[in-house]
C-alpha cells in the first residue's frame, strides 16, 4: 500500500505540471490535499468542479461568532493543489483535506492563527536547498531545478533534498508538530480505509515529516491531538486577485509574478510567446515594437539565458531583454509589463450559491444595529448627526462608500463637514451584493475591510487632492487606523509637490479635518505639523505661482488664496498674522502678480485689518491710474470686489473707499476707468446693483440699512451678544436671553 | 610605461586578460578573445581556478554587464546610457579590451565630429596625384574595426549632429560601408560590433533617430545602488586620480567623502538616507563624478593652499556649486536641504554654519 507523497512549491507552476504527470501515471483510488479538514465538506471541495468557481480564488475560514478572525487558502489556475483537485473530481477519485482542522487552529487564539504554516518554520527551506548549490536565487533555482523537469523523478528528489534540509534540526513544535501529526494520522486512516494507491500533495517541506521511516508511532500522534481546543469555524469560497496573490502581507501567497506563473502553466514558459504577447501589449498602448524588435528580443533573451546557464530562458531573461530592446532605456514600458502581464489583472470567481462570506453577514448585522434595510427603491435619507443613530448610519454609509460599494449617495449641496445634516440617496442595486463578494478579500467584517480598502486606493494614487479626499472620508466613516498612514502619505507628498496651487488646494481639507476631525486615534500633532509645513512652503513659492498667469490661471489661483484663507482663519493659525500675511503683502508689489490676484490679495488683507484703509484705497488708485494697462487695472478691481455685491451693501467702509477714490477722479480719467469698473459692476445681481445705487444716491424706499462699520452702537450689540451667549450655552441662560430679543 | 598618465584597459588588466583565455573553456562567437562568460567575470570581478583573482572594474549590478554582452554577442550594437558619473566609458572600453583585446577604436562625438571620423577620410597629396584608390583612402576607427572585426566604441553619440550619427545605420544595418568613390566597401569581418554611450540627461541635444535607436540595445547605466558602493567608488577613484597627478592625498578624506556622497544621494534621491524626510530634488546632475570633482577640488585647496586636511568651508562651496545650477529652482531645494536634514543632523553644524555662511 505505497503512499505516493508529492511535496510541491505552493503556486508553483511547474509543480502543478508535474502533479498533473504524477497523477496520470499513478491514478490513486484517494487524493490527500493539503487543506484544513473541514474542506473535505461536499458543501466546500464540491464546489470546486463547479464551472462558475473560476480562480484565483480563495477558500475563506473564520470563526463563525468572530469573522474578523480569518483565515485566507488562496489558490491560482497554476496552483499545484488547485490543478490536483480538479483532476481528482473528474478522475471522480475521493478528495480528503488532510491538514489540523482549522476548527483546532482557531481555538488556540489570535496569536497563533496564521494561515499557513510557513512563518513557522525554521528556515526557509529552498533558499537552503538553492543556497547549497550555489544559487543566491532561491525562486530561479527551484525552476531551474524542478519545474522545468516534469517527471515523478523530481518528486523523489525533492523528497530526498528536504530529508537533508531537515535533518539534523530539532522535530517540529506548536501547531507544526500538531499539523505534521494529523497528517500522518489521516494517512492511517486512508489507508485503514482499504485505499491502494494514496496519494498526497503537500509543501515539500512536510514530505520528510510523512515517509515511511519517520511515520512515529500512531499512539503518540494520537496523544499529541488529544483533546484539543476546539471553536465553530464557517468556510466559504470567495473571488481573488492575482494582485493579491502577489502581497507579501496580509493573505497574500508572496507570488511575485502571477502572470508569468500563468504563462508558464499552460505553455511551459515560451519566451517567444511571452515576448509576442509583450510587444501586443506595447503596441496597444502606442509604443513602436516591429517585428525585428521580436526578433532581437528573442535572441537576446536566449543569449543571455546561455550566458547564465540556464536550460531555458526565465522571467529574469525575457525581463533584461525587454528592458534593453523594447524600453529604450526607460522605465516606462517595463513597469507597464509589470503591471499588466507578470501581476496582470484576472479577477476570479465564485458561483452564486456559495456560503456567504461573512463581510455579507457582517453588514447584516450592521444594517440590524442602525435599522436600515436594504432596498431596491430609491429613498432619500435625511441624517441628523447630533443623534448617535444617525451618526452610525452616516459612518456605515460612508464605510460601504469607501469600500466602493455605494449603497447611499450623498446628495449633492449638503452641508460641509461642519454642518449636522447629512442627506443621503440609498439604493440597494443586486450587482451591489456581487460586489460585497468581490471585495470580501479585503478582510471580514466592514470596518476591517475598508480601512484595507482606502489604504490600497491610497497606494494607487499619486494626486494630492485625491490623497486629502480620501483622508476626509476616513474620518467621516470613523476609521481612525487610515487616518495616520493617510496623514504620512499626505506628509510625504507635500514635500515633493512643487505646484503651489496643489499646496494650497489641501489647506482646505487638511484645516476641516484637524478643526471637525474626530482625532481620536490620529496624531493631532503630526497633522498640525503637516499643516504648518504644508503653509510654509506655500508661503515659500507663492510669489513665484503667482507670475506669468494667464487672466484664467488667475482667477483659479485667487479663489484658492480665498479658499486657504478662509482654512486659515477656520484653525486660527498664527500665520495669518505672520508669513501668510507677508506673502500676501508680497502679492502686492508692483508687477509680482496679474491684477485679479493683487486685486484678491489686498481685499484679503483689508478683511484681516493688515492693510490701512489708506494704504487700500492707495493700492486701488494705483492700480486704476493712468500708468496701468486698463485690462490690468480692471482686473485688479476684479479680484478686488468680485462677487462682493452684498459685502459692499453692508460694508459701509469699503462702499466709502471706493466711492471717495471716484469722487476724486477728473473727469477724464473718470471716462476711462468707467469702462473697466462695469465689467465688475455689471457681473453684480440686478437687485445688488439697484441698492448700491439707492445707498449711494441716498435715495430709495428709505428704509436703507445702517451698514455695519467699526462705529457700532454698543447697546444694541449687547443684546445681540446675549442671545448668542444663550444659543452657545455660555454666559445668561437661554431663557434670559430670549426675554430680551422679544 | 611610468610616464603614461593612464594607461590603456587591456594594458593595464593584460594579466588578468591572459589568465582568463587560458581557463576559458566555453565557446567563444566568432572574432572574441573571450567568452561571454569569461567578459562578465573580467568586469565584474571573481576568483580563477588558478586562484588568481579579477579585480571588479564594475561596480554595480552583474545582470546590467550580462545584458551589455549578451548584446555584443548578438548581432546587435549596445547603446550605454547613463548621467555622467555612472562610468558608461569605462564600462564601453573595458568590454572592447576584453572581447577584442584592443580599445583603441573609439570614435570622440562632439559637436564638431566630421563624417570623416566615422567613415573614411583621404590621403589629399595621394588622392591629388593618383586619383582616388585604395592606397589614398584612410579609415576611420568605425572601418578598421570592420576590417578587424572587432569592437568600435563612439562615445557621446547624440552629441554628434544627427547627419553623421545616421551614417552609422547602414553599417549597423547591412554591416557593410560603401565607398562609392572607389565603386566598393568595406564588408565587416566576424566579430564586428559597435558600443555607444550617451548622457540621458543630454537627449535633446541631438536626439537619436529612430531608425538609428532602433538598431540598438539599451543598457542603462544606474547610479550606484548603495552609499557603501557609492563611497567605495568615489574613495578609489580619487585616490586614482590624486596618484596620477602626484597630488598628496589630503588628511582624513573618509568621513567628508561620505557626508559628500550621502548629501548628493538624498538630494539626487529626493528622500533622506533614513527615508523619513523627503526633499526637493535639485536640477544639478548630481552622481558620483561632481562627489569627485567636489573631493578633488578640496583636497587640492587642502594640500596647496591649507594645513592639508580637507577644510569644511572648501567643501561647503563646492557642494554649493555643484547642487545650484538653476538659481531659483536649486537654491530653495538646497536651503530646504539645509534647513530640514543639515541643521538637525549630528555632528554636521561645522558643514551647517559654513553653508550657511556662503549665504
Amino acid at each position: 500500500m505505497p503512499v505516493h507523497l508529492l511535496g510541491i512549491r505552493h503556486h508553483g507552476p511547474g509543480s502543478a505540471r508535474s502533479v498533473l504527470a504524477a497523477l496520470a501515471e499513478i491514478h490513486p483510488d484517494v487524493l490527500l490535499v493539503e487543506l484544513p479538514a473541514e474542506a473535505a465538506d461536499p458543501a466546500v471541495m464540491g464546489l470546486v468542479a463547479d464551472p462558475d468557481l473560476v480562480p484565483p480564488v480563495a477558500l475563506l475560514g473564520y470563526v463563525t461568532d468572530h469573522p474578523e478572525r480569518a483565515a485566507f487558502y488562496p489558490f491560482a489556475r497554476f496552483s499545484p493543489e488547485w490543478q490536483a483537485m480538479r483532476w481528482a473530481l473528474a478522475a471522480a477519485v475521493p478528495i480528503r483535506a488532510f491538514d489540523l482542522a482549522l476548527a483546532h487552529v482557531m481555538a488556540f487564539g489570535p496569536d497563533r492563527d496564521e494561515q499557513q504554516a510557513d512563518v513557522e518554520r525554521p528556515v526557509d527551506p529552498i533558499a537552503a536547498l538553492a543556497a547549497a548549490a550555489g544559487e543566491d536565487d532561491p525562486e530561479r533555482w527551484w525552476e531551474d531545478v524542478v519545474e522545468h523537469r516534469h517527471s515523478i523523478d523530481g518528486f523523489a528528489a525533492i523528497a530526498e533534498a528536504m530529508v537533508a534540509v531537515r535533518s539534523g534540526r530539532d522535530d517540529a513544535t506548536g501547531t507544526e508538530a500538531l499539523r505534521e501529526a494529523w497528517m500522518r494520522e489521516a494517512i492511517r486512516t486512508a489507508q485503514a480505509d482499504g485505499f491502494q494507491r494514496v496519494a498526497a500533495v503537500c509543501g515539500a517541506w512536510h514530505v520528510p515529516a510523512l515517509t515511511e521511516p519517520s511515520l512515529r508511532s500512531a499512539t503518540s500522534d494520537r496523544q499529541l491531538l488529544r483533546g484539543l481546543p476546539k471553536t465553530k469555524v464557517t468556510l466559504t469560497w470567495v473571488p481573488w486577485t492575482h494582485r493579491r496573490l502577489m502581497s507579501k502581507v496580509g493573505y497574500g501567497a508572496g507570488v511575485s509574478s502571477p502572470g508569468w506563473y500563468a504563462h508558464v502553466f499552460d505553455t511551459s514558459g515560451d519566451h517567444r510567446q511571452w515576448l509576442v504577447r509583450i510587444a501586443g501589449l506595447l503596441r496597444h498602448r502606442d509604443y513602436l515594437v516591429s517585428p525585428e524588435h521580436l526578433v532581437a528580443a528573442t535572441r537576446i533573451t536566449e543569449a543571455l539565458a546561455t550566458l547564465r546557464g540556464r536550460p531555458r530562458p526565465g522571467l529574469a531573461e525575457v525581463d533584461d531583454a525587454a528592458a534593453t530592446v523594447f524600453g529604450d532605456g526607460g522605465t516606462g514600458p517595463l513597469a507597464l509589463i509589470h503591471d499588466q502581464l507578470v501581476i496582470g489583472d484576472v479577477l476570479g470567481s465564485v458561483p452564486a450559491h456559495a456560503p456567504m462570506v461573512p463581510l455579507a453577514r457582517d453588514l447584516a448585522r450592521e444594517q440590524r444595529r442602525v435599522r436600515l434595510k436594504p432596498s431596491a427603491e430609491v429613498r432619500v435619507l435625511e441624517l441628523d448627526l447630533r443623534l448617535p443613530l444617525g451618526r452610525q448610519r452616516s459612518q456605515l454609509l460612508h464605510r460601504l462608500w469607501a469600500l466602493g460599494i455605494p449603497w447611499g449617495h450623498p446628495d449633492e449641496g449638503r452641508g460641509s463637514s461642519g454642518s449636522f445634516r447629512e442627506s443621503w440617496r440609498l439604493h440597494w442595486e443586486p450587482e451591489l451584493s456581487i460586489r460585497l463578494v468581490e471585495t470580501s478579500a479585503y478582510g471580514t467584517t466592514i470596518a476591517v475591510a475598508s480601512t484595507a480598502r482606502l489604504l490600497e486606493r491610497a497606494d494607487s494614487t499619486a494626486v494630492l487632492a485625491d490623497l486629502t479626499g480620501l483622508a476626509e472620508l476616513a474620518l467621516l466613516a470613523d476609521l481612525p487606523d487610515c487616518v495616520t498612514p493617510l496623514i504620512d502619505r499626505i506628509a510625504a507628498h507635500t514635500a515633493q509637490h512643487a505646484d503651489v496651487a496643489g499646496l494650497l488646494d489641501v489647506l482646505g481639507p487638511l484645516a476641516r479635518i484637524l478643526r471637525y476631525g474626530d482625532v481620536r486615534g490620529t496624531d493631532a500633532s503630526s497633522l498640525a505639523r503637516l499643516i504648518d509645513s504644508v503653509i510654509d512652503r506655500t508661503c515659500a513659492g507663492l510669489a513665484n505661482a503667482c507670475r506669468q498667469l494667464d487672466d484664467d490661471a488667475a482667477t483659479l489661483m485667487a479663489e484658492r488664496l480665498t479658499a486657504a484663507g478662509s482654512a486659515l482663519a477656520l484653525i486660527d493659525h498664527p500665520a495669518r498674522a505672520g508669513s501668510w500675511q507677508r506673502s500676501l503683502i508680497d502679492l502686492t508689489r508692483p508687477d509680482v502678480a496679474h491684477g485679479v490676484i493683487v486685486g484678491r490679495a489686498v481685499r484679503l488683507l483689508a478683511d484681516s485689518n493688515a492693510l490701512a484703509l489708506g494704504d487700500v484705497a492707495g493700492a486701488l488708485s494705483r492700480a486704476l491710474s493712468y500708468g496701468t494697462p486698463p485690462r490690468a487695472g480692471a482686473a485688479f478691481v476684479d479680484g478686488f470686489l468680485a462677487g462682493a455685491g452684498t459685502v459692499l451693501i453692508h460694508d459701509a467702509t469699503l462702499l466709502g473707499l471706493i466711492d471717495g477714490w471716484l469722487a476724486t477722479l477728473p473727469t477724464d480719467t473718470f471716462d476711462d476707468v468707467v469702462a473697466l469698473l462695469r465689467r465688475t459692476f455689471g457681473a453684480f445681481e440686478v437687485a445688488e446693483r439697484r441698492r448700491l445705487g439707492e445707498l449711494l444716491s441716498g435715495r430709495g424706499d428709505g428704509r436703507a440699512p445702517t451698514p455695519f462699520g467699526w462705529d457700532l452702537d454698543e447697546s444694541r450689540v449687547t443684546l445681540a451678544l446675549g442671545t448668542l451667549a444663550g444659543i452657545l450655552g455660555v454666559g445668561p441662560t437661554a431663557a434670559d436671553a430670549r426675554s430680551v430679543t422679544v | 610605461m611610468n610616464d603614461i598618465l593612464r594607461p590603456r584597459a587591456e594594458d593595464r588588466y593584460a594579466d588578468e586578460l591572459a589568465a582568463l583565455a587560458t581557463t576559458d573553456d566555453l565557446p567563444r562567437p566568432p572574432g572574441w578573445k573571450l567568452s561571454p562568460r569569461a567578459v562578465v567575470t573580467y568586469l565584474i570581478g571573481g576568483t580563477l581556478p588558478s586562484g588568481m583573482v579579477v579585480i571588479p572594474k564594475y561596480i554595480g549590478s552583474t545582470r546590467l554587464i550580462e545584458v551589455a554582452v549578451a548584446t555584443l554577442a548578438t548581432d546587435r550594437a549596445l547603446l550605454l546610457l547613463g548621467v555622467p558619473g555612472t562610468a558608461k566609458t569605462w564600462v564601453s572600453e573595458h568590454l572592447a579590451a576584453a572581447v577584442s583585446g584592443d580599445s583603441t577604436l573609439m570614435v570622440q562625438g562632439t559637436a564638431g565630429t566630421p563624417e570623416e571620423a566615422v567613415r573614411y577620410g583621404w590621403n589629399y597629396a595621394r588622392l591629388l596625384a593618383e586619383g582616388p584608390s585604395p592606397a589614398a583612402l584612410v579609415p576611420g576607427p568605425v572601418m578598421r574595426a570592420m576590417e578587424r572585426g572587432s569592437l568600435v566604441r563612439i562615445e557621446e553619440l547624440t552629441r554628434m549632429p544627427s547627419d553623421i550619427q545616421d551614417a552609422l545605420i547602414t553599417v549597423l544595418s547591412e554591416k557593410t560601408l560603401p565607398i562609392p568613390e572607389l565603386g566598393s566597401e568595406q564588408r565587416a569581418a566576424r566579430g564586428f560590433n559597435l558600443i555607444a554611450t550617451a548622457n540621458d540627461r543630454d537627449r535633446g541635444v541631438n536626439e537619436m533617430s529612430s531608425a538609428l535607436r532602433r538598431r540598438f540595445n539599451t543598457v542603462v547605466l544606474p547610479l550606484p545602488a548603495t552609499p557603501e558602493e557609492e563611497i567605495a567608488i568615489v574613495t578609489r577613484r580619487v585616490a586614482e586620480l590624486g596618484e596620477a597627478i602626484e597630488m598628496p592625498a589630503a588628511r582624513h578624506p573618509a568621513d567628508e567623502i561620505r557626508r559628500v556622497v550621502t548629501i548628493f544621494r538624498e538630494l539626487r534621491g529626493g528622500v533622506t538616507d533614513d527615508g523619513r524626510v523627503k526633499l526637493k530634488v535639485p536640477t544639478a546632475t548630481l552622481s558620483s563624478a561632481e562627489a569627485i570633482s567636489v573631493i578633488m577640488s578640496a583636497s587640492a585647496l587642502a594640500v596647496h593652499f591649507g594645513d592639508g586636511s580637507l577644510a569644511v568651508g572648501d567643501l561647503a562651496s563646492g557642494i554649493t556649486g555643484a547642487v545650484i545650477k538653476d538659481p531659483l529652482h536649486d537654491a530653495v531645494a538646497w536651503r530646504e536641504y539645509l534647513e530640514t536634514v543639515v541643521r538637525d543632523r549630528a555632528g554636521w553644524a561645522d558643514l551647517y554654519q559654513a553653508s550657511r555662511d556662503l549665504g
